[in-house]
């Protein structure tokens, strides 16, 4: 490996640093909607390999980072990973105390970085083996995992009726889309529906608007009221590991260590189930707010890593959630990768340690410190400045936009109907990690009921 | 979050906004801004060149433009105070 090509690699790692970390700050940004299409670029625009893998790994480190902002300070996800997060975030919010959510989750997104690099970089030299039984049985490892999910869930057995409806649902407008040439039959609508299901409980809300009876039945609220304590700036480098007390490194740590062994699984679904487990115990509301965030963070941003590196090295085909999603463009983009040959097939495997280390490194080194230092300033600029309203608008037409694109004007309503059913199924408590999985596991499951 | 510390010290002002997704909002206001949006984002994507990547970049462009009017027209509904650290 010569030196231009690794400083290739850096500059690649900076420019992906920089970019995602001021698009993770952005309330709403999709994960698969914004780093798709970019390393989509990337790749069709002829770039080495190593270099776009660099860059992706970087991205998705300082997405996750930063997307714990927006949580923090308006409890608007950044993304659809840390949806989970939102609840306790607004306990840290209505404490008075949001940039410390912020400082917690970055620092545990720091911890499931470290953890996850070099774990699964060994889990998939042990799942390799495997790979052609794995790749087999992939829809019935999603739709297992939508059962499970379920069974987890309060309301179980309401969780696990709905799988089935919701697959239908979703098949249902795929093959109308088919019948009526919207799209061709090979292509598979799937980034809008994701998207779907994230807003829905917004979706549902505004329809609820339009119905004047529960519009006029709503409670009304004055200007919403926020103190947020001043803390002196730390000085140096911030440290997550003085950030977070030895129980909440604990709980951080186990959850990363979860989050790279069920790579395969949404990623959106463990978070709830084991964050919620890991902090039910703890009684302080704000202490027990701390312990989740903090590990759910450490937990996607284990589970990111691992969806992407795992089935890239051991397999070469996307399964899992993040490879399906936003790491798809490193596994299919024709003409210049396919799945007969693409980053699994190019890299050696010191090809991807080295990527995934100078990726991660720069990643966390600019990001972490821009995010921790300045949060206050971040929180204070955006509760004087941003409404909520435009957050929310901008979330509506980014998904109007997403609609459009996969299969034209038919499929803003499609998805209003994903979001209006996705909604309801989430107010009655079956959470998006079910949806998600019946989502992957829909074209399987109904094949099977057709018999 | 069920109620807001009871009745409000700030006088003459009309209770009038609603809560969705964890903040408050003024229904005409949200109106607008999912109209700037909706036409800013899906507008930049529909008047670019028809060759992929750029319907989506424009999109993307739209829809941070949309974001910018809608901050700039409409008033967050939050009072916001900075306060030192007790201890």
């Amino acid at each position: 490996m010569d030196a231009i090509l690794i400083m290739e690699m850096i500059a690649a790692a900076i420019a992906g640093a920089v970019l995602y970390t001021v698009i993770g700050i952005a309330p709403g940004t999709d994960e698969t909607a914004v780093l798709a299409p970019v390393t989509l670029v990337l790749v069709l625009a002829g770039f080495e390999p190593i270099v776009i893998l660099t860059f992706f790994i970087s991205a998705i480190v300082a997405k996750k980072l930063t997307d714990s902002i927006p949580v923090a300070i308006a409890g608007i996800p950044g993304g659809v990973m840390s949806a989970p997060m939102v609840e306790h975030a607004m306990v840290l919010k209505k404490h008075g105390v949001p940039d410390l959510s912020i400082r917690k989750m970055a620092s545990g997104s720091v911890i499931g970085t470290i953890i996850a690099v070099p774990m699964s970089l060994v889990l998939a030299s042990l799942i390799a083996p495997l790979a052609d039984v794995i790749t087999d049985y992939s829809n019935q490892i999603f739709f297992g995992g939508a059962v499970f999910l379920a069974l987890m869930t309060k309301n179980r057995i309401l969780a696990l009726v709905s799988i089935v409806p919701f697959a239908l649902l979703i098949q249902g407008l795929r093959h109308l889309y088919w019948g009526i040439g919207a799209v061709p039959e090979d292509t598979t609508v799937f980034t809008s529906f994701f998207l779907g299901i994230t807003i829905g409980p917004v979706i549902l809300k505004l329809f609820e608007l339009l119905n004047k009876d529960i519009r006029k039945k709503l409670p009304r609220h004055n200007k919403k009221e926020i103190r947020v304590n001043k803390h002196k700036v730390e000085k140096g480098f911030p440290n997550p590991f003085k950030i977070l007390d030895k129980k909440e490194i604990g709980t951080t740590s186990f959850a990363s260590v979860m989050g790279v062994l069920t790579f395969f699984m949404s990623p959106v679904g463990m978070t709830i189930f084991l964050g919620e487990t890991l902090s039910s115990r703890v009684k302080d509301p704000i202490k027990r707010a701390a312990r989740a965030i903090s590990s759910m963070d450490g937990l996607t941003n284990a589970a990111y890593i691992s969806g992407t590196l795992v089935p890239l090295i051991a397999l070469g085909v996307p399964l899992s959630p993040t490879a399906i999603g936003p790491g798809s463009a490193l596994f299919n983009a024709p003409p210049v990768f396919t799945l007969e040959n693409n980053l699994h097939h190019l890299l050696s495997m010191s090809d991807f340690i080295i990527a995934t280390v100078i990726g991660s490194i720069i990643a966390i080194g600019f990001t972490f410190y821009i995010t921790i230092k300045y949060s206050q300033q971040i929180c204070a600029f955006v509760f004087k400045y941003i409404p909520h309203e435009a957050m929310l608008g901008l979330f509506f037409g980014l998904v109007l936009m997403l609609s459009f694109m996969d299969a034209g004007w038919i499929n803003i309503g499609g998805v209003l109907l994903i979001s209006l059913v996705a909604g309801i199924l989430h107010r009655w408590g079956v959470n998006y990690g079910v949806q998600f999985m019946v989502l992957y596991a829909a074209p399987w499951l109904v094949s099977v009921l057709v018999g | 979050m069920v109620n807001d510390s009871g009745p409000s010290s700030e006088k003459n002002e009309v209770k009038e906004n609603v809560e969705i997704w964890e903040d408050v909002v003024n229904i005409k206001d949200l109106l607008i801004s999912l109209i700037i949006s909706s036409i800013t984002t899906l507008g930049g994507y529909l008047i670019a060149p028809d060759t992929p990547p750029k319907p989506l970049i424009f999109g993307l462009i739209g829809a941070i433009i949309g974001f910018i009017i809608s901050s700039v027209i409409i008033k967050p509904k939050r009072t916001f105070q900075m306060m030192d650290e007790e201890k």
